[in-house]
């Protein structure tokens, strides 16, 4: 069995459904924290999420038709949040495959921040939270994420836009390097170090 | 424990035990990674055992070793090459130990997998090929992929491994804990080398190819279809802040510094397609129902397509070139023809053209009658069929042809079992190697000439090494300044030049030597030539340069050639200043430019004891004949340079540049010595390998009586 798999038996064995994780355990992850938006303080006031989150300052938009599968997007996300290289961690993932044919040869995928994020609704812990005091962005809080992958699942792209940490164990996701400790830009790594101009931080 | 920018350890499969195995990076690491420390594995596993001649490439005790390099992969634009090398069967008249190089992203695929490299010896029972999953290492049956050519055979292999040839939705699979999202990088051959052509290409993706050499061939030998692998780890970088930095800070924000880019493939291109981390793309992204997916501008695209004799027309051109790709052939060595960018910059007519490769030989001798339907040719008193058929040779520039032409060599059937070794062993077969002083320009050890005249040290490299070095810092300096004859600029800008000045400041890029403006004299006809110029102790030391630079940071740090290195034009962002501090943004050193050609004088030197051991002599490192005749500089771009007349300098056209054998003597001797080696045999001595730090490869030498005396 998984590490995916063990997580997800791990909350079940606790006797907590995700829904009564989010509103029993909200306590655990509300205090001082008042500008960030999680489904539970949603819940709490009445207002259904899916009407209630703040929409992102923005996201980034990759252009096929422009890129020319360098991936250094992809080892500047990692670089800019982890400090190593690791493109699975990246929270930009772009798959090339030289026998399928232009454009499809290269595609890019990128976390939409979504005006209804089903990863935020869906985080039994709060992790996956809005940050307001950051544009709005959508981001998983790793001190709180317990890595049971709700997120995956949630996320309604394919492939689904948060990522897998091996190494600690615990989902990430773009936050459009709000969060991203080795990133001295005032934009998102990958679209600064992007060198066809295929990356764009639409806003 | 390895410093940062390496994976830590080093694949070792042996495929008639199945015993896999892991080397520790750390142990080689003063040669550098890549090459240097393909060098430095070949010597351990195939040198000291001391239990085979080292002459057959195709001999299960050769390994073939495939090398990322120290700051690959780690967002260092430019420095994501691979490496391949081993004993090469292209090599002629012996097999030397030699490299190549590919671009894509299979070197770094394999860092993320947690591999510095592979190392491939012994030999299958049967077809298998290699698949790796991060550390998870295991033969798969290739049975069914022998036979298919590399676009297939690697659509077979991403099937095989995540469910699908490919198709526009793609989503994230499991791997243990890990999930990916990428098919696996592969490398392979296709029915050439699986026939032992020795002209045969290793493949990755569309049109990335570790052409020279005939590895390929190797790989077939081994019953070796295929590599595969998929990486989803990561390795660390000393300061990752530093390094986003550094790499802004070497292409300007989202920028791209100049440099020579690709052709493009076919006309403009749609898209670019680059090498990981390469910020120029100098390769092109085809379209539904083209054949122009994956190709870059060099070899690959000219071979049937700007080649005079070939171009009836470039569709045909054009649909031909990927059967170079699929059927795993060498571009260079199967050409059609050369690239004619004289007469205009030479003031000669060219009777035979630069890159003269195997399929502009044949119908030079159809039409000459040596070769053709029901021709026999006389060999030492024995008839011998050159009927050309399957190849219809008045079809010659026709898609056909070149489909029969790829085809025939890749199954050996007919006329392709004769010249599917390369042009050298198919002259030597019809009996006709004194080809070699004339229209067959190959200037040493078989390989097809590229631009080794009149920028003599070209040669000069390909004559110390083993291969075409295939080395264009200079090329690019001369041409980019318009200094060119033909069709770059016939040395338009040449008058808005001082040339001294222009010596002056191009020497100073070339540290050590960056004292000896002589260096760049290109007298060639007079005493001159002795004193400063081409003979000269002066133009040892920039063959030195060139081949220390190449060893260490072309092939071990995997810098791209189409970009390093940068003598003039970058300031601080070129040689020698850009490379140390590119290197030292990942790995947190302090290493100088200097100490990075010392890493690739001590792993050129380590190769000097290994073709001192496959018999390589002062006698015998000698060019071909049409080298000392008039017409060696014939075809080249750069043949306006700088000369020195014993007062001035000037800029003169060279370009009817051919080398004297006393003259080639004479500067053989200086650049033993520069190097430390024996003047009178090539052999490295008991000092030089001593101060290097490898004395028991001095030993060994002694033992078999190749050390040369001090």
């Amino acid at each position: 069995m998984g590490k995916k798999d063990d997580k997800k038996k791990g909350v079940r064995d606790d006797k907590f459904s995700r829904r009564e994780f989010i509103v029993k355990g909200g306590s655990l992850v509300a205090g001082g924290i008042v500008t960030t938006y999680h489904a539970k303080d949603l819940l709490a006031a009445g207002t259904s999420p899916s009407e209630g989150y703040p929409k992102a300052k923005g996201h980034v938009e990759h252009d096929a038709t422009l890129c020319s599968g360098c991936l250094s997007c992809m080892i500047a996300c990692s670089l800019a949040h982890e400090g190593r290289v690791n493109l699975a961690t990246s929270r930009i993932q772009i798959s090339r495959y030289v026998f399928d044919d232009f454009p499809n040869d290269i595609m890019g995928f990128t976390c939409q921040q979504c005006d209804d994020p089903k990863c935020v609704e869906n985080c039994p812990t709060g992790a996956c939270h809005v940050d307001a005091e950051n544009g709005n962005v959508r981001i998983i809080d790793k001190d709180k994420c317990v890595g049971c992958q709700t997120c995956f699942e949630s996320c309604i792209h394919t492939p689904r836009r948060p990522v897998w940490d091996s190494q600690n164990e615990k989902a990430t996701k773009c936050d459009l390097c709000t969060s991203a400790p080795y990133n001295s830009k005032s934009e998102p790594a990958c679209v600064s170090i992007c060198p066809q101009k295929a990356l764009k931080f639409i806003g | 424990m390895a410093s940062p920018g390496f994976a830590g350890k080093i694949l070792k499969v042996d495929l008639t035990s199945k015993k896999i195995e892991s080397i520790d990076t750390a142990k080689y690491e003063e040669f550098g990674g890549g090459y240097g420390t393909a060098i430095a594995l070949f010597w351990d596993l195939c040198v000291k055992p001391g239990d085979w001649d080292l002459q057959d490439a195709y001999d299960p005790r050769n390994i073939i070793s495939i090398m990322n390099g120290q700051v690959s992969g780690s967002g260092i634009p430019y420095a994501g090459r691979t490496s391949v090398s081993g004993l090469s069967p292209q090599g002629w008249p012996v097999n030397w130990f030699t490299r190549s190089n590919i671009g894509g992203d299979f070197g770094t695929m394999l860092k993320y997998a947690g591999w510095d490299g592979i190392v491939v010896q012994g030999r299958s029972d049967k077809p298998v090929y290699i698949n790796i999953i991060n550390d998870k290492v295991t033969l798969e049956d290739a049975s069914k992929l022998w036979g298919l050519h590399t676009w297939d055979t690697q659509k077979e292999i991403a099937r095989q491994q995540t469910g699908s040839e490919g198709d526009a939705k793609r989503d994230w699979r499991s791997i243990g804990s890990e999930f990916a999202l990428n098919k696996p990088a592969i490398i392979c051959t296709g029915q050439a080398g699986e026939n032992l052509s020795r002209i045969a290409s290793l493949q990755h993706g569309g049109g990335a190819a570790a052409g020279v050499g005939g590895f390929g061939g190797v790989f077939g030998s081994k019953k070796l279809k295929a590599i595969s692998v998929i990486g989803t780890g990561g390795f660390k970088v000393a300061d990752p802040k530093l390094l986003l930095e550094t790499r802004e800070w070497y292409t300007g924000s989202g920028g791209r510094p100049g440099g020579m880019g690709g052709f493009g493939g076919f006309g403009p291109q749609k898209a670019k397609s680059s090498c990981i981390s390469c910020v120029r793309g100098c390769r092109t992204r085809g379209e539904a129902g083209s054949n122009d997916r994956d190709q870059d501008g060099c070899m690959e695209t000219t071979w049937a397509d700007i080649h005079k004799p070939a171009k009836k027309n470039e569709h045909d051109a054009k649909k031909a070139n990927p059967l170079l790709q699929q059927y795993s052939l060498n571009a260079f060595d199967t050409c059609f023809g050369g690239i004619e960018f004289g007469p205009s910059g030479t003031d000669f007519p060219l009777e035979t053209p630069e890159a003269s490769g195997l399929g502009y030989y044949i119908k030079r001798l159809y039409d000459m009658g040596v070769i053709g339907p029901g021709k026999y040719a006389t060999v030492n008193g024995k008839k011998i069929s050159v009927d050309t058929a399957p190849l219809k040779m008045d079809e010659y520039g026709t898609y056909d042809f070149a489909e029969t032409y790829a085809k025939t060599i890749s199954n050996r059937k007919g006329f392709g079992d004769l010249i599917a070794d390369g042009a050298v062993r198919f002259a030597e077969k019809i009996g006709r190697i004194d080809d070699l002083n004339g229209m067959l320009r190959c200037p040493a050890w078989g390989h097809t000439d590229h631009w080794s005249m009149a920028e003599v040290t070209w040669g000069y490299g390909d004559l110390m090494d083993s291969r075409d070095i295939c080395d264009h810092v200079l090329q690019m300096v001369f041409m980019m300044l318009g200094m060119g004859g033909g069709a770059f600029g016939g040395g338009r800008k040449q008058q808005n030049q001082n040339p001294e000045e222009f010596v002056m400041k191009l020497t100073k890029a070339f540290v050590p030597y960056d004292d000896d403006p002589y260096m760049f004299d290109y007298s060639w006809d007079n005493d001159q030539a002795y004193k400063t110029g081409i003979y000269s102790d002066h133009k040892a030391k920039l063959v030195a340069w060139r081949m220390h630079y190449h060893t260490y940071y072309k092939e071990s740090l995997m810098f791209c050639d189409w970009n390093w290195a940068k003598p003039t034009g970058m300031g601080e962002k070129g040689t020698p200043f850009g490379e140390p501090r590119l290197y030292n943004a990942v790995t947190g050193k302090n290493q100088t430019f200097l100490e990075g050609m010392e890493i690739g004088r001590k792993a050129w030197n380590l190769k000097r004891a290994i073709y001192a051991l496959q018999g390589r002599h002062k006698e015998n490192e000698k060019f071909a004949g049409y080298m000392y005749r008039p017409g060696a500089s014939g075809a080249s771009f750069t043949n306006t340079l700088p000369v020195y007349n014993g007062k001035t300098w000037s800029f003169e056209n060279v370009g009817k540049m051919y080398l004297s054998e006393e003259g080639v003597e004479t500067w053989k001797t200086h650049y033993y010595k520069l190097e430390g080696w024996d003047p009178n045999s090539g052999y490295p001595t008991q000092r030089t390998l001593e101060k290097l730090g490898i004395k028991g490869v001095a030993d060994i030498l002694k033992k078999n009586n190749k050390l040369g005396v001090a």
